[in-house]
């Protein structure tokens, strides 16, 4: 087992056969090609995703069928072969891929969710990729409805 | 912002060195070449808006377990998705699964 300092989780155990390989990193994150999903119970289904190789990276997802259960993903073919799938057609969210969506906490404003670039992780084996969707309506800061508390006691 | 038309085969000159050309058109989309010096960083507006949106999440705190709660109440299916979306593997955190982060 590898170990693996975390951002806000302490240091944790791994098998390597967990860890999601973006070998294109992320986009402003280029040498970043390792991240490890962390779940926490309590904040399922929320997902965290440690890189391997710097401790302080760590991004807060939520599966993006949560936020807009009618996604539909459109993957170019080049982001298709980065994440080992078949070029033919575009993948099933949850049976072929694992699809992410990043989440922005803005300070002293929403929460919003990157819709424009998912990350697309193959279910079988681990390829992933921080995909770009052009000619879409979605947004790259799609705020979160209700996300006051004001707005949820009311 | 300057607008010019163009048809395709033309271009437009910016500076010194940069030339776009109108390669095609075809509906809605527009193929362009660009010719630029090497220095003169050249992409898609979307993977600036990406990078710039990256850099921002990479400071979103992961331990705000209240604002967290509060934002999972507040989506649409609740805490539970009904995607029947399954997470095959995550890494184990062992003891500290039930600390709250």
């Amino acid at each position: 087992m590898a170990k693996c300092r975390t951002k806000s989780h302490g240091e944790i155990e791994y098998s390597e056969d967990v860890v999601m390989r973006f070998s294109e990193g992320l986009f402003g994150f280029e040498s970043e090609t390792g991240f490890l999903p962390i779940e926490v119970p309590a904040l399922h289904p929320l997902l965290f995703l440690q890189s391997v190789q710097r401790e302080g990276l760590c991004f807060t997802t939520l599966p993006i069928l949560v936020i807009d259960p009618d996604y539909r993903l459109n993957l170019s073919s080049a982001d298709l072969e980065l994440a080992g799938l078949s070029t033919d057609r575009q993948p099933v969210i949850g049976e072929d891929v694992l699809c992410l969506a990043i989440l922005t906490l803005h300070k002293d404003g929403p929460t919003t969710a990157n819709l424009i670039a998912p990350l697309v992780i193959n279910l079988r084996t681990r390829e992933a990729v921080q995909a770009l969707i052009l000619d879409s309506e979605y947004s790259h800061q799609h705020v979160f409805p209700a996300t006051e508390p004001e707005a949820i006691c009311s | 912002m300057l607008v010019m038309r163009r048809r395709q085969g033309e271009a437009i000159l910016i500076g010194d060195g940069v030339e776009i050309r109108i390669l095609s058109i075809d509906g809605t989309r527009v193929k362009m070449g660009i010719l630029a010096p090497r220095s003169v960083p050249v992409t898609a507006r979307e993977i600036e808006l990406v990078r710039k949106e990256n850099l921002q999440a990479a400071e979103t705190p992961n331990d705000a377990s209240e604002t967290m709660a509060r934002l999972l109440k507040a989506l649409p299916n609740g805490a539970t998705p009904k995607t029947g979306e399954k997470i095959p593997e995550v890494a184990d955190l062992g003891e500290k699964k039930d600390q709250i982060l």
